[in-house]
Parts: structure tokens; C-alpha cells; sequence
């Protein structure tokens, strides 16, 4: 009997699959993935090396299918160009039946394939082709073109049945209607149809809920994600579906749902990190800030430690969800958090919260890490919690003030002092209206350049300002209110540079936010340098200060309580007790409005807020109660 | 001298040979009648690194310049000497025919006419030049060939539609190998992949020894179905072993492949660059590797080297031809290349000289040459970034894990100082916990399970009056199953409940089969020890709200009892008898009696329970109603149900062996277990109890039963009732075809081991108080040894219980010791005792080491 090479063939086929099945539980598994796409690679090239012919094409097909498998699964990483190889082939298949189609669109190809090939022993291969195609299809998110493929798979099965029912995807009902060809024992596959098709039940639900989440859609989003979270696949994967619906939830507001979705995610696979710091932020969100503080403090313990290495990269299916899947959406999902950025998040949110001693521990840790080498510690893209550095050196200050390292937190804000010196011009000219966007114009590009310099510049100058600000508050706390009032005054001088242009109609409707922060620091330095002019029995020179403070902001409490004492110390009683009076009928509501309108401060200045408000409100108005008595005794 | 297309260039002993014709003198055109033969020799110089002419030579014919022309040229053995001369082709075209001439040329440059041959037709396809020297070609289909020893047109008895190649083959002499449509033998086999080259592909190759004039086997160069493909074949060596002709070949084809053959088999393949491959011929270079050198119709040449595999080392285009000999002297062959150029028309200006080795020699700069293929380079870098990166990346790992262990020992030491300055001020150091902190509130799993029974909700009613709600029967197979359904309230009263069947008094005083009771009575018995375990199975009712499925535990509990089964909160009893020996009655009567141990719950003792009888009623049994199939079993299937009565799916349960699988996957989610169940297994759970699934698949598993429970997406259990091992090892055949390879399928004995270590920890605890209490019974009656037992007592408790129940061994240490204590105890109170006390006390002890033991079996 004469050895034909269809024998051949398949005995080869046989002889890689099965060394296959041996072998993937093994260690070696990767090298032996790259060797058996390479020997599959050319079992195909010999039989394309034939002219197509309809006995040999199921077998062609199939080694076409375990040869595409193994394409996939030797680079280990996510499918991204098109098959060329399904492309082929579906043009050997019309070949053999005496059609052509190499003009054709690779959707077309398949349109034309699978009307018009109608051979009985073709059909099982062809499906499973269809799969694969299918996989690749999705990869590269062409929803569409997979449920076009799956109706075409599923009319050539059955002609004239309708899939679809209502309210259901119609992807994946699709999917789910698709009927998978018993696998024959003569050729055997490395992945069976079967398993393709959950596994692109799974990507395509997940998939899609992504799309939908994206969109806005969570309800649909939340419903695939839970078809897919039903669905086969991996703990990794797994636990990113439950992520994602956790996500969904928390966007639904159902912060209990995203909490035990997320819990979820990480009963399933710990090593998925991007869930806890989601439930930090939706502890966060719920306001249990003890819990979110534990959430970050594990996140932090959890990203210190070394994951085990890579033994989740399963390697029995060629074909992963894992590969199927990836889309930006997802990537910023599952972003991961660097440790210095948790660390940070831990400290300000204990800044924030008042946990000082907490937050002055955190921040020293993460400006620690800073001094280890900022690169490689911190990173500072846009996507980043960590805001600019001078920031978190503000605020490391602002801790240390309140937790009464006073001499400390001048140290820091030297640092931030020094550092941005030669940052700022001399004269820092704003104009009105900067933030309007001139896209039409040609200087547009220029004017735009121009424009983040100017706000670098802004940014700067309010560092620097902040800084002489923390340090004439922390000398003032020292009692050296001498050295507070310079600080203040460099502060103040600073300030000067800022030269805002425009109608000052109404200034902090259109000015940018930085110009709002210098403002508001001028605000603060002057009741500051007030308050200690105060101290130094200077009254004079304290009313001027805390006059120009309310003349920058009018009608603020502390600045009108401490004109009012400093009126009272010039023993100016009637100016003071008319000046109380305004203030104590105007201070309720007003002092509401104020607080709620406007952006919120910058976290450093928190603190000099706090320092800034008048301490002896109730002497005084005790005082001028007494006074305005004595007073209306005299007029009866 | 000029050169024109049609002259022609050989190779031959490191020289090269150009065949030139004369062209015509432009005034005397017409009315030339000879025509000139040049020959030129010509070799390459390596130090001026040249071609120059060493030698020249012409033959003059007579005949017009338009009537001659050069058809081939190659070098073939003169058959008078042996010694390979050149030899040319020529074509003189007369008025009725054409006379085809072969020259030889000898080394002083002579042409010697070898012989002719007259046609009335022109030759066109497959001519070749072979020793003899002798020609070759076909016409019409046909083969013909003619030497110079005959010197007569010669045909062969063969039809073909091409030569692919023709030369020497050991034993044979001169052969050709060709091309025919293929006569196919009429039987084939049935195999899928048995079919034949010859059927599939429709032609096949055939070889053709010229001097003995018999075929050859064509399967022996190649398998037919490359005789669609193939256009030129390279026989590299061919070698007679055991009278097999065995052969290794490279050949080329359509499909722009060369392919390498061995005894017929393909060994490699490797894909051309270029369309239309003509020709190909080897040369063996001085790194002693071989190239095979293939020309395409197109002009272009490449290069194939055969290291690992075949792959082009190098390619070219626009080369006129390649000639492979040894060129420069060095012993080993080079290729050399001509190249077409329009400019320079004289002869060998642009040429190269290569063995892709070292040897490279090329004149001028007017001839391409394409970049070698650069593939498998790019793969290799590709390769070796790849491996550079990986080790990047150990590096940045290991600088990291030194980091972390650097803050690590920072902050040790941080600490330390911090303790050492609160030991100088005189302060209690505490270290911080914030790591146990963090572990805890994300994970508030809160309530504590509930360690003990709660026994108020068992403490319910007396006995009451009406304790069997149905009783029923059904015929499974050649078994009768029985069933009584309990009322529930009066079922928590029990334990160790159990079935007996019971005949009609008068049949069996009368007739002398009374021994067919007794079998029914023994199967009774094993019926009680099942009982007897299942009632023991109950779990504390609030550890499964715990569970976050708590909609499954019913379900796990459901697999343990294999006698009651719950459902819908009514508690069923079955009994299973053969059937067959009651239906030699023909009509029997049975009484059916419930036996059971009746609690009293107001003392845990077991001695106050007292054993009871009930009468639930009595079974008519006929062969006329079983014929009528009035108790057989009926399951359909309803669309995506099954339906079938409760008793039904009681019935098939009771028959049925049960076996237990726990499902666990380390990395993949266990949905193909389902979708296996429903679609490979055509499952269908039942509308009655939707948690078990019929199987409906035809054959064997038919009616095979299976209840599959996830308990958390990559473990579940999954219970398989089927009627015998056989159908169970088919199911699970076929359940690991189907399961990813990294599951574990583990046999659960009976109940999961969390809930059996559980019932152990229980029946220990029961088994020391049983122990202590007869301790202290004893105490209340004498009184002298109260410290004794006391401490005795004391000394039990202490022991780590825990570690003790994870092992058989622990268990019985734990008993050793237990009873090394009591025996110390009663040794050393040294006192009489009360027989029936004794006796009471001895039982019960008994009995508790009697249930440890056995849930001690089922957990090993």
C-alpha cells in the first residue's frame, strides 16, 4: 500500500498533538509552545505546498486551527493583528471548489464560504475556523463583525431560524445558539470548539459590558457583567469581572453592592490590588474613613510584597479570555497603584481627617521615599493621585505645624522657598479670561505654550507664597513674632508680583484657579501679619493689615473681628462696636454663602485657615456688649 | 565579442565555456551560406579579479545564419571514452524537416559532430542532454530519445505529460522521472484519510530506466500527490538497499516551494521568494554545506541553504544564469552569477562569484543584489531582546526586593530606638499594630458560627398521633422500592430509623417459602446502618445562613441521606428488596414496619430513648399491576424539564449507587461541568426538584441522576446516582474529556470532610461526657473520690482537642489516654459497684466510641 500524504499528514497532526498533551502540564511549557507552532507552522506550509483538494481540506483546516492556536499561544501576549492565515485558508477552501476570492473582504470571504461551500465533511471545520475567527475578531473589538459571523454560522446550520429573543444580547445569544460540531477522535484538537466557544462567550459579555460601562449604560453594563462573571474562565479574569462590577455599581450608586463585588474580586484572586483601592474609594465615598485608611494601608502592605511569581499564567488553554480582552476602558480599571502613591493617599487623607500624628508619620515616610530616588519611586503622570511635589511638601508642613513641630515644618517650607526661587518673574502680568481656549487661531499652539508657562509660573509663586505664609505662622506659634512678621511680609512682597489686568468687576468669577489660591494666601498673610503686629502692641500698622484683608475679601470673619479688636486696642470703641455689630448681623448667612461658593482650597492652606480665625471672640464680645450697655445708658 | 541572447554559457572544469554563433554581415545577408561556431573559454583570474579568455574556437556550418540556432548545451559522458565533455544541441531547419545535430568539443577546442537526427516536426518540450551522449524529449505525449550508439529515433511505451528530471540512477542507468494522469486502482480503502494521492490529486509520477526500458515506481522519488506541483527535480544521491531504490531529492514547485524529499517522504519545505521556480541544481561549498541554487522563470536566482531546517540564504535579480563549478581553484564550488546589463555588452563584465561563504568576488557595482532574507536574523534578535528584557527585569526585581529589605531594616531599626528611648524615659514602649489592624474590618465576615446546636428548636412536641403521611411503591429495574413519607415533626423525634418488610402472615405459614422474608429482613439490615448514619447527619441550623449560598446547603445535605430524602420539608423513608423472588408469589402482601429510637430530649441520655415500632401499612404486590406497569417509573421529557412524580425521582434515587465528587480547579471557573451535564449528557432537571438533573442521553447513562453544587466558582461537588459502577465510569470518562486539565476530581466518601471533622469533634465531646458523667454517677455514690474524677475531668478538657481530630492516630491517642484515666480512677477509688450501673454505664460508653468510631472510618 502506498503511503499517500493525507496519511501522512494526519499521523503528524496526531504525533504534535499529542506531544502536546503530554508535555503542557510541564515546565518547559512556553519552549515547547514556540517549537510546536513552528512544526505546525510547517506541516501547513507542506500541505499548502499541494494544490487545495476537497478530501484533504478538513484536515488542512484542522491543522490550520491548531497551527492558529499555537500562533496565540506562543507569544503569550494579547492577539493583535489580523489572521492572514484564516484569510488563506478560506481562499484554499474556495480553490478546491473551483470559486475564487482574493479580491474579497475577509467578511465577505466568509459570507461566500459558508453560502456556497456546501460540503457535508467541511462544515465542522469551517465552524471551528469561524471561531477562531471569532477570537480575533473580538480582540481587535469588531463586535459587529462577530455577530455578523455567528449569524452566518448559525443560519448555514439551521436556514431560517431566529435566534434572538428579546430583552437578551444579541451577541450573545448568538453565541449561545451556536451549535458546536462533535470533534472528531481522528483528528484531534489542542483546544476543543467547545471550550472556544465559552471562552468567547465569556470575552464577548465582558466585552461588551465594558463598552456599556463605559457608555454610561450600568444597568446593561452591570447585567453582562454578570453573564460574564457566570461564565468560563480564569481566578485572574474572574476576579477583574468582579472589579468591573464593582466599579459598575459604585458608579450606580450602590456602594454596598460595588463593596461586595469587590470583595469578590478578591476572595477570588488577591493578587488583584485594583479592587481594594477601589474599595478604598468607595469607602471614601461612604465616608468610613477608618475602614478606607485599613483598605490603603493593606493596598500598601500588599504592593510591598513581591507577587508570586507569574503561576497563574495557565498554561493548558492556548486561547485565553485574558488575550481577548483589552481595552483601555479595562486598563484604567485595573490600573495599578505604585506604593508611593498609596502612601500619599494615606497621608493626606489623614491629613484631611485630622488623624495629624497619622498623616505626619505617612508623610515623612513618602518624602522619604522621595529622597530615594524620585523616578523610581513616584509616578507623575496625569493619572496619578499624587498632585506636584512642593504640594505634598506644603502639606508634609502643614502637619508638621499641627502636630507642633513648628521648627520642622519651617525647614520643609525652606526647601519649597529655595526651590522655586529662580521660578518666578519679576512681574507676573494675568489677564483675564486665560483659560479661554483659542483652537481657531494659527498662534493658538503658541498662545497655548504660552499659557502653561504663565500657570507654571502662577503654580509656583503660590508654593513659594505658601511657604512664607506656613513659616510666618510657625514662627508666630514660637512666639518669635518678629521673625513672623517678616515672613509675612516676604509673603505679602511676593504677592506683588501678581499683576492682575482686566474689568475687576467681579474678580474670582473668571480668574484662574491660581490666581483665586494667591488670593486668598494674600488674605491669610495679611490677618497673620496683623494678628502678630497685634502681638508686638503695633495697632496701627495691624488695623492697616487687617483693613486691606477685608478689602480683598469683604466680609470675612476673622479679619473683621480682628479690625474689630484692633480698633478696640486703638480705642476706637464706637468705630469697633459699630464694626462688631455689622459683623454680628451679617455673619450667619453670609459666612454660609462664602463657605459654599468657590473652589475648594488647596489641602496646605487648610491649616493657616484654622490658625487665621479669631480665637477670643467671646471676651470680646463681651466687652463691647459691656461698652454698647454703658454706652446706651449714657444717650438714656 | 558582443554578446546576444541566445548565446549559450557551461561550466566545465572551472572554466567557463561561451557557445556564440556568428551574426551575419549586414551587406551579404541573404546570400551567406556558412554560418560560424565560436567557443570561448574563458577563466577567472583571482588577482586581477577578472575573466579573461584563455582559448577560443569555431566550427563553420553550412547553412544561413537564420536556419541554425543552439537549442542546449550541457556536459555528458562521451560513451566511447568516459570522459564528460560538453556538448551542444543544434538546429538546422531544412525545407521539409528539421535535422537536429550534437557537437562535442574536445579540449583543443574541436568540435566533433557526434550524430543527428531528422523530424518532420519541431522539438519543443522536455529536451534534454544525457550521456552518450544521447537526447531526450517529448512530443505529443509522447517519450523519445536517441543516442549515439543507435543513432535511431527510439520511443517509450509510456503517455505522459511531463519529464521533471532525467539522469543516472544506481543499477538502472539512465532514467527519467515524469509525469502522467494517474490510472487508479478501482478499490479503496474506507479510512477517512486512506484515500490516495492518485485519487485525490489525479496524477502521478512514474520513473523510466532507458537502457532496461522498465518502469520504476514513481512512490519511491516522491508521494504522487506532488506530481500536480512539481516542475524540476535535483536527485542528490540514489541507493539500492534490500532491492528498494532509495532516493533523496529536492524539488521544486508551483506552489513557489523546494521541497526535500527522502525515500519518498518530505523532510523539508522551504517557501521561494519568487513566482515561477524553473530549475534547480546544487553546489557544495567550501564550508561544506549545500546549497541548492534555483532559477525562476522571471530572471531571478535564489538560494537555499539546508541547515536546521531549509531556509533562502540569498537571492538576486536580473541574473542571466548561474553556473556552479569551482572558479577561483579552491577546491570546493562556488556559484556564479551573470548578470543582465544593457550597458556593458562584454562578455562576463558583471558577474559574482560566491559560496556565501567566504569566497565573494563581484565586478563592478552594476548588478543587484538583494539583501540576504533577512527573517530568521530578525526572529533571532527579536529572540535575544526578548532574553535581554527578561533580564532587565530580574535585575529591577532583585534591586527592588534589596530595597524593600533595606526600609525593612530601617524600620527595625527605627523601632528599636524608639524602644531604647522609652526605656531611658521611663515609658512603656508599645509597638505598633497596625498591620493586625488592617487586616481585619474589609473582611467582616462578623458573627462568629455558632460553635454549639442550639437544642431548643429540637425540644418540640411529644409523641404525636399521626406520624406517616404516604406510603407508596414503585418497581425500578428488578428492585422494589418502598417508601414512607414522615411527618416531619414526628421524624425530628427519631433516630435510627429504618424500614422492614414484613409478608402476610398466611402466606408464610402456609407455603413453604417463608425463607424469601428472611432475605427481605437482611436487606433490612443494611438498610438500618445507612439509617443509622444519616440521622446523625444533621448541621447546625445557623451555620448556613452563614454561607452566602444558603440556597445550596440544603442541597448538600441533600447527597448524605441516602434513605430520607428531603423534600419540600417532608421526610421520606425507602426500603429497596429485590423484586423477583416476591413475584414467585404472584400476589404478595406486606406489611411495612418503621423501626426507631425515640428521643426523649428533656436528658441527653441515651438510655432514656426507647426503641419503637410502627405499623405504616401494608403493599399489595401483583404481577398483573407490574406488568401493567402501574409502579414502573415514569420520566419525561418536557421541554426543558423532566417531570416525573416525587416518588418517582425517590424511587430512581433509592436504587441508584451514589458517589460523590468534589470538583476542584486551581485556576479556571468550573462552567464546563454544566454545560457539559446539559449539553454532552442532555440533562434536564427534574420540576420537582430542580437542583438534580436527568440525564436523557441514550444508552447506558440513561437515567443516570446528577446533582451538581457549586460552592464558590472553581469547587463544587457533584453526585452522580447511577445504577452501577459501569454507567459511573462512563460519566466520568467522559467528564474528564471535558474538564480543564488542572481540576482535581477527589472521590467524597461520605459528606465533605469540613463536615465530617465537625461530627467527630461532637461524637468526642459526647464520648467524654458520656465518660464523665458515668464518673460522676459514680461520685454521687461515693463520695470519698470526688477530687479524683474531677481532675480526671480537668485534665480532658485541657487537652488540645483540635490537633487531636486531624488524625486517626491523634484520635486514638486521645482515647488511650482517656481510658489510661479512668481506669487510674477506678483503680484507685479501689471500690465496689453497682452490676446494673455498671452495666448501664458500659453500654452507653460503648455506644458513644461506636459513632466517633465510625465517622473516625468514613473521614480516613
Amino acid at each position: 500500500p502506498e503511503r499517500g500524504c493525507l496519511r501522512a499528514w494526519a499521523a503528524h497532526s496526531r504525533v504534535l498533538v499529542r506531544r502536546w498533551t503530554a508535555a503542557r502540564c510541564g515546565g518547559e511549557a512556553r519552549q515547547l509552545r514556540r517549537q510546536q507552532r513552528d512544526e505546525f507552522g510547517e506541516l501547513l506550509l507542506r500541505i499548502r505546498g499541494l494544490p487545495a483538494a476537497l478530501p484533504a481540506l478538513p484536515l488542512e483546516l484542522t491543522v490550520l486551527y491548531n497551527s492558529l492556536l499555537f500562533t496565540v499561544g506562543a507569544c503569550d501576549s494579547a492577539i493583535k493583528r489580523e489572521a492572514e492565515g484564516i484569510r488563506q485558508g478560506l481562499l484554499r477552501v474556495l480553490e478546491a471548489c473551483g470559486a475564487c476570492g482574493q479580491d474579497l473582504g475577509t467578511e465577505e470571504l466568509w459570507q461566500k464560504v459558508l453560502q456556497e461551500v456546501t460540503v457535508e465533511e467541511l462544515q465542522a471545520p469551517l465552524h471551528r475556523l469561524g471561531a477562531l475567527q471569532a477570537a480575533w475578531w473580538l480582540a481587535a473589538g469588531r463586535l459587529g463583525s462577530v455577530a455578523g459571523l455567528f449569524q452566518l454560522l448559525s443560519t448555514a446550520e439551521e436556514p431560517g431560524r431566529s435566534h434572538c429573543s428579546e430583552g437578551q444580547n444579541k451577541l450573545l445569544s448568538l453565541i449561545k445558539a451556536w451549535r458546536v460540531a462533535p470533534e472528531g477522535t481522528s483528528l484531534p484538537l489542542l483546544q476543543s470548539a467547545k471550550d472556544l466557544k465559552e471562552i468567547l462567550y465569556t470575552t464577548a459579555a465582558f466585552l461588551q459590558g465594558l463598552q456599556e460601562l463605559e457608555a454610561g449604560n450600568f444597568p446593561t453594563a452591570l447585567s453582562l457583567l454578570q453573564e460574564a462573571a457566570g461564565g468560563f474562565c480564569s481566578k485572574k479574569i474572574l476576579a477583574q469581572i468582579y472589579t468591573c462590577l464593582g466599579c459598575c455599581a459604585q458608579r450606580m450608586g450602590k456602594p454596598q453592592t460595588a463593596l461586595q463585588h469587590l470583595k469578590r474580586a478578591l476572595q477570588v484572586d488577591f493578587q488583584c490590588l485594583p479592587a481594594l483601592s477601589h474599595a478604598a474609594a468607595v469607602y471614601h465615598e461612604l465616608g468610613e474613613t477608618d475602614v478606607e485608611l485599613q483598605a490603603l494601608t493593606l493596598l500598601y502592605e500588599a504592593l510591598g510584597k513581591n507577587p508570586p511569581a507569574a503561576a497563574s499564567s495557565s498554561p493548558y488553554f492556548l486561547i485565553r479570555t485574558e488575550l481577548l480582552v483589552h481595552t483601555p476602558v479595562l486598563a484604567s480599571l485595573l490600573r495599578h497603584h505604585h506604593p508611593s502613591e498609596v502612601k500619599y493617599l494615606l497621608a493626606q487623607r489623614c491629613l484631611q481627617d485630622g488623624r495629624v500624628a497619622d498623616a505626619l508619620e505617612h508623610y515623612l515616610d513618602f518624602l522619604s521615599l522621595l529622597q530615594e530616588g524620585l523616578q523610581q519611586q513616584v509616578p507623575l503622570d496625569g493619572s496619578s493621585a499624587v498632585p506636584r511635589i512642593p504640594e505634598v511638601f506644603l502639606e508634609a508642613a502643614s502637619a508638621l505645624e499641627q502636630a507642633g513641630r513648628h521648627q520642622d515644618a519651617i525647614t520643609v517650607c525652606e526647601e519649597v522657598i529655595s526651590r522655586t526661587t529662580d521660578l518666578i518673574p519679576r512681574v507676573l502680568r494675568v489677564e483675564e479670561r486665560l483659560e479661554q481656549p483659542e483652537c481657531s487661531s494659527p498662534g493658538a499652539e503658541l498662545a497655548g505654550g504660552l499659557l502653561s508657562q504663565k500657570k507654571e509660573s502662577l503654580c509656583c509663586l503660590a508654593w513659594r507664597a505658601a511657604g512664607y505664609l506656613h513659616q510666618g505662622w510657625a514662627w508666630a506659634k514660637l512666639g518669635e513674632s518678629k521673625e513672623a512678621v517678616t515672613q509675612f511680609s516676604r509673603c505679602l512682597s511676593d504677592l506683588l508680583r501678581l499683576q492682575l489686568h482686566g474689568s475687576g468687576v467681579k474678580p474670582t468669577e473668571n480668574l484662574p484657579a491660581e490666581v483665586e489660591v494667591l488670593q486668598k494666601i494674600r488674605l491669610l498673610s495679611l490677618i497673620g501679619r496683623g494678628t502678630q503686629f497685634l502681638e508686638l502692641g503695633r495697632h496701627k500698622e495691624a488695623l492697616l493689615d487687617f483693613q486691606h484683608s477685608l478689602q480683598i475679601s469683604p466680609g470675612d470673619p476673622a479679619a473683621a473681628s480682628y479690625l474689630v479688636q484692633a480698633l478696640w486696642k486703638l480705642n476706637r470703641k464706637q468705630e469697633a462696636a459699630a464694626q462688631w455689630q455689622k459683623l454680628s448681623q451679617s455673619s450667619p448667612g453670609e459666612n454660609g454663602q462664602q463657605r459654599g461658593q468657590g473652589r475648594p482650597l488647596p489641602l496646605y492652606l487648610v491649616s493657616c485657615l484654622q490658625q487665621a480665625m479669631f480665637p477670643h471672640s467671646e471676651p470680646l464680645a463681651r466687652s463691647i456688649q459691656d461698652y454698647l450697655g454703658t454706652a446706651a445708658q449714657d444717650t438714656s | 565579442m558582443l554578446l546576444s541572447e541566445q548565446d549559450q554559457f557551461l561550466s566545465y572544469n572551472g572554466e567557463v565555456l561561451v557557445f556564440q554563433l556568428s551574426k551575419p554581415q549586414q551587406a551579404e545577408e541573404a546570400d551567406d551560406k556558412t554560418t560560424d561556431l565560436y567557443v570561448r573559454r574563458v577563466v577567472f583570474n583571482r588577482h586581477t579579479k577578472l575573466f579573461v579568455q584563455k582559448s577560443s574556437g569555431v566550427f563553420s556550418m553550412h547553412a544561413s545564419h537564420s536556419k541554425i540556432e543552439m537549442i542546449c548545451c550541457s556536459c555528458t559522458t562521451d560513451s566511447r571514452t568516459g570522459i564528460i565533455l560538453p556538448c551542444i544541441l543544434m538546429k538546422k531547419k531544412k525545407r521539409s524537416n528539421v535535422k537536429y545535430f550534437v557537437l562535442l568539443l574536445h579540449s583543443s577546442n574541436q568540435f566533433e559532430p557526434s550524430f543527428y537526427f531528422k523530424l518532420d516536426y519541431e522539438l519543443k518540450e522536455d529536451i534534454r542532454l544525457f550521456a552518450g551522449p544521447s537526447v531526450l524529449w517529448r512530443h505529443a505525449n509522447k517519450l523519445f530519445y536517441i543516442s549515439s550508439n543507435t543513432c535511431v529515433v527510439q520511443s517509450a511505451p509510456v503517455q505522459l505529460s511531463s519529464v521533471v528530471w532525467t539522469g543516472e540512477i544506481v543499477d538502472e542507468g539512465t532514467a527519467v522521472l515524469g509525469i502522467r494522469t494517474a490510472c487508479l486502482p478501482e478499490t479503496e480503502d474506507a479510512d477517512e484519510f486512506s484515500v490516495s494521492d492518485r485519487a485525490i490529486w489525479g496524477s502521478e509520477f512514474f520513473g523510466y530506466a532507458i537502457q532496461t526500458q522498465k518502469m520504476l515506481t514513481g512512490t519511491c522519488f516522491m508521494p504522487h500527490a506532488y506530481s500536480r506541483v512539481v516542475s524540476s527535480v535535483y536527485i542528490c544521491k540514489s541507493e539500492k538497499w534490500k532491492k528498494q531504490l532509495r532516493i533523496s531529492l529536492v524539488a521544486i514547485t508551483h506552489k513557489n516551494q523546494l521541497i526535500w524529499f527522502q525515500n519518498g517522504v518530505p523532510k523539508g519545505v522551504c517557501e521561494l521568494p519568487y513566482e515561477k521556480p524553473c530549475s534547480v541544481k546544487p553546489a557544495v561549498t567550501s564550508s561544506n554545506d549545500v546549497l541548492f541554487v534555483v532559477s525562476f522563470a522571471s530572471g531571478n536566482s535564489c538560494v537555499v541553504q539546508r541547515r536546521d531546517s531549509l531556509q533562502v540564504a540569498s537571492k538576486w535579480q536580473k541574473v542571466k544564469c548561474v553556473l556552479v563549478d569551482d572558479f577561483i581553484g579552491s577546491g570546493s564550488e562556488q556559484l556564479l552569477l551573470l548578470f543582465k546589463d544593457d550597458s556593458n555588452t562584454d562578455v562576463l563584465s558583471t558577474f559574482k562569484i560566491t559560496d556565501l561563504g567566504e569566497v565573494n568576488y563581484a565586478s563592478g557595482i552594476n548588478y543587484k543584489c538583494d539583501v540576504p532574507a533577512a527573517e530568521g536574523l530578525q526572529e533571532n534578535s527579536l529572540l535575544t531582546v526578548r532574553a535581554l528584557e527578561t533580564r532587565l527585569q530580574a535585575g529591577w526585581t532583585s534591586v527592588r526586593e534589596l530595597q524593600q529589605h533595606l526600609g525593612l531594616q530601617k524600620r527595625v531599626l527605627l523601632e528599636s530606638c524608639r524602644a531604647l528611648i522609652d526605656l531611658v524615659e521611663e515609658r512603656t514602649h508599645i509597638l505598633p499594630n497596625a498591620k493586625e489592624e488592617g487586616l481585619v474590618s474589609l473582611w467582616d465576615d462578623v458573627e462568629n458560627p455558632p460553635h454549639s446546636l442550639s437544642k431548643e428548636t429540637s425540644l418540640v412536641s411529644k409523641v404525636p398521633e399521626h406520624i406517616t403521611e404516604e406510603l407508596w411503591q414503585r418497581v425500578v429495574g428488578d428492585s422494589l422500592v418502598v417508601g414512607v413519607k414522615l411527618t416531619e415533626s414526628f421524624y425530628l423525634s427519631l433516630s435510627d430509623v429504618s424500614l422492614s418488610l414484613v409478608m402476610d402472615q398466611d402466606f408464610s405459614s402456609i407455603s413453604p417459602i417463608i425463607k424469601c422474608q428472611s432475605k427481605i429482613i437482611k436487606l433490612n439490615k443494611a438498610f438500618s446502618a445507612l439509617a443509622i448514619s444519616s440521622s446523625q447527619i444533621e448541621p447546625p441550623p445557623k451555620k448556613m445562613k452563614l454561607d452566602l449560598h444558603s440556597k445550596n446547603d440544603l442541597r448538600k445535605e441533600f447527597p448524605k441521606r441516602s434513605s430520607s430524602i428531603q423534600l419540600d420539608g417532608a421526610k421520606t423513608l425507602t426500603a429497596v428488596t429485590s423484586l423477583s423472588p416476591l413475584l414467585a408469589f404472584h400476589r404478595v402482601c406486606c406489611a411495612v414496619l418503621l423501626h426507631a429510637r425515640k428521643q426523649n430530649h428533656q436528658n441527653d441520655s441515651l438510655q432514656q430513648s426507647k426503641i419503637i415500632t410502627v405499623l405504616c401499612g401494608k403493599i399489595l404486590l401483583s404481577l398483573e399491576d407490574i406488568s401493567n406497569g402501574r409502579y414502573s417509573v415514569k420520566m419525561l421529557r418536557d421541554n426543558s424539564y423532566c417531570t416525573g412524580s416525587v416518588e418517582d425521582i425517590l424511587a430512581v434515587l433509592a436504587v441508584s449507587v451514589r458517589f460523590s465528587f468534589q470538583i476542584v480547579s486551581s485556576d479556571c471557573t468550573l462552567t464546563p461541568v454544566s454545560s457539559w451535564l446539559l449539553g454532552e449528557m442532555e440533562c434536564t432537571p427534574f420540576k420537582e426538584c430542580q437542583d438534580n438533573i436527568f440525564c436523557h442521553k441514550a444508552g447506558d447513562v440513561h437515567g443516570t441522576i446528577f446533582n451538581w453544587t457549586l460552592k464558590n466558582p472553581f469547587e463544587g461537588v457533584l453526585t452522580i446516582f447511577c445504577r452501577n459502577l459501569t454507567v459511573l465510569f462512563q460519566c466520568l470518562h467522559s467528564l474528564t474529556r471535558v474538564l480543564p486539565p488542572s481540576c482535581s476530581v477527589k472521590l467524597l466518601r461520605s459528606g465533605s470532610k469540613a463536615v465530617l471533622t465537625e461530627q467527630l469533634a461532637l461524637a468526642l465531646e459526647k464520648e467524654m461526657l458520656t465518660s464523665k458523667n458515668s464518673l460522676f454517677l459514680k461520685e454521687t455514690k461515693a463520695q470519698n473520690s470526688f477530687t479524683l474524677g474531677n481532675e480526671s475531668g480537668k485534665k480532658i478538657n485541657s487537652s488540645p482537642l483540635a490537633s487531636l481530630l486531624d488524625t486517626e492516630e491523634g484520635v486514638q491517642q486521645f482515647r488511650k489516654k482517656l481510658q489510661n484515666e479512668r481506669e487510674e480512677s477506678v483503680r484507685s477509688m479501689n471500690q465496689t459497684m453497682n452490676g446494673a450501673l455498671y452495666q448501664k454505664t458500659a453500654l452507653k460508653i460503648a455506644e458513644a466510641q461506636l459513632s466517633s468510631d465510625m465517622i473516625v472510618w468514613r473521614l480516613s
